[in-house]
């Protein structure tokens, strides 16, 4: 546990060696031939990503778009990719989220919204080592449990996450109950030991 | 209560905001919150990488128009546009949460107050929707708010000092939701002025003795 314990042999370290986090920094320093092969790899997910979108705003065109743009924001931002704090494929689903949210509200706002999607998140400053390392383990982990969760469960998640829908919206697709899908999700999370604080609660919120 | 116990936003919010499902005026309340909560921060990552498995092992489909070669061509111009705008320097002080202070255009003087009774002042934040009123709220300290009702759901997000009611005491941080059927009166604390981001998605409806005179203040204007 202790940081500073000399004898003991070094921690390992959270950097992400794996192909496309080797790729995306390689992206990073202008290179584009792993840009290419990156293209390869993310455009075809990509394009499933938003075509299962069928939300308001929602165009015919609308995944070619993405494509582009998700992969025009990859090529610029890649130089503040840090392997160390987040895996390749982590990175890049967030760059593909908030341009599928942003591109969907443009198209279904006739305001001017005055925030991108990614000005909701900020930097964090959970960076110290060992913090890192615990999210690459649990990430690790969390890729492990996934791959058991019932089908059940997991179709909620794609739902919600790839089709982008809401747990509403999932309920009535599904026509299950919205409580069984809000208890499928909390179960799926605690599998994969996702801890959300506000399960952590008992019902504290509403006495 | 003496406990460190925050108020967070419910498992699905969460979910929702990480899934990029949640409408802006929630996704605004949440990451005001996860300015304050590591906790939540903590969660979200690892719901991020939830997503990121989820879309690395899609099928995946592979025909599509654009090519590689159409992407390196729009990167030029891209290049172009990125160098004018330049990265503005984003190490100014947080005055209540990024997203907040986004919102005011990092200019307190933005705000406009409007005082809605003798102790409680709201300010109005432009969002470009109109499904929820968002605003900030300026309880003084010891202020006492008028007992009410809401007719649709209410977040609120203490940015600054406390507030109670008749159920808890909020800190900085916390995220409340309200819903129609839970009258409640916020009474600001007495060490000094405390300051709430809030979202409200239909008109108050007042029930204290002043009711006939706050619900015309009150009445929500989306911006
Ligand atoms: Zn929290």
């Amino acid at each position: 546990m202790s940081a500073n314990g000399s004898g003991a042999p070094k921690a390992r370290s959270s950097k992400r060696t794996d192909k496309l986090s080797l790729l995306l920094t390689a992206v990073g320093n202008q290179d584009k031939a792993a840009f290419e092969e990156l293209f390869k790899h993310f455009s075809p997910l990509i394009r499933s990503f938003s075509q299962a979108n069928q939300h308001e705003g929602s165009y015919p065109g609308l995944h070619e778009d993405l494509v582009q743009e998700v992969m025009i924001k990859i090529w610029q931002k890649a130089g503040k990719f840090d392997p160390e704090k987040a895996s390749a494929t982590t990175w890049i689903y967030t760059v593909a989220r908030n341009c599928r949210i942003d591109m969907l509200r443009r198209k279904s706002n006739t305001q001017h919204l005055p925030l991108e999607n990614e000005d909701y998140w900020q930097e964090t400053d959970e960076n110290t080592p060992s913090s890192l390392l615990q999210q690459k383990r649990s990430e690790d982990k969390l890729h492990a449990a996934m791959d058991r969760l019932p089908h059940e469960q997991k179709e909620i998640l794609r739902k919600v996450y790839i089709e982008g829908k809401s747990h509403s919206e999932t309920s009535q697709e599904l026509g299950v109950p919205l409580g069984t899908v809000k208890s499928r999700v909390r179960l799926a999370l605690h599998k994969m030991q996702i801890f959300v604080p506000f399960d952590q609660q008992d019902g504290l919120i509403y006495d | 209560m003496t406990s460190k116990k925050g108020f967070c936003p419910e498992t699905e919010m969460l979910v929702e905001f990480s899934a990029g499902v949640l409408g802006p005026a929630e996704s605004i309340c949440v990451s005001a919150h996860l300015h304050f909560c590591s906790k939540c921060r903590e969660a979200l990552l690892q719901l991020d990488q939830l997503g990121a498995k989820l879309l690395g092992e899609g099928e995946g489909e592979p025909s599509g128009k654009t090519s590689f070669e159409e992407v390196l061509s729009k990167i030029e111009f891209a290049d172009e546009d990125v160098k004018m705008q330049s990265e503005p320097s984003d190490e100014k002080q947080v005055v209540f949460a990024p997203v907040v202070d986004r919102l005011m255009k990092h200019n307190l003087k933005s705000l406009k107050w409007k005082k809605l009774s003798s102790s409680v002042e709201m300010a109005q934040l432009e969002t470009g929707q109109n499904v929820f009123e968002v605003s900030l709220h300026k309880i003084c300290a010891g202020g006492k708010a008028p007992v009410h009702d809401h007719q649709g759901l209410e977040y609120t997000v203490v940015l600054k000092g406390s507030f109670s009611d008749e159920r808890s005491v909020y800190r900085e941080g916390d995220f409340i939701l309200r819903e129609p059927g839970q009258p409640h009166q916020p009474i600001g604390a007495q060490n000094g002025e405390c300051i709430c981001l809030s979202a409200q998605s239909a008109p108050i409806k007042l029930t204290g003795p002043f009711g006939f005179l706050m619900n015309k203040w009150l009445q929500i204007h989306p911006s």
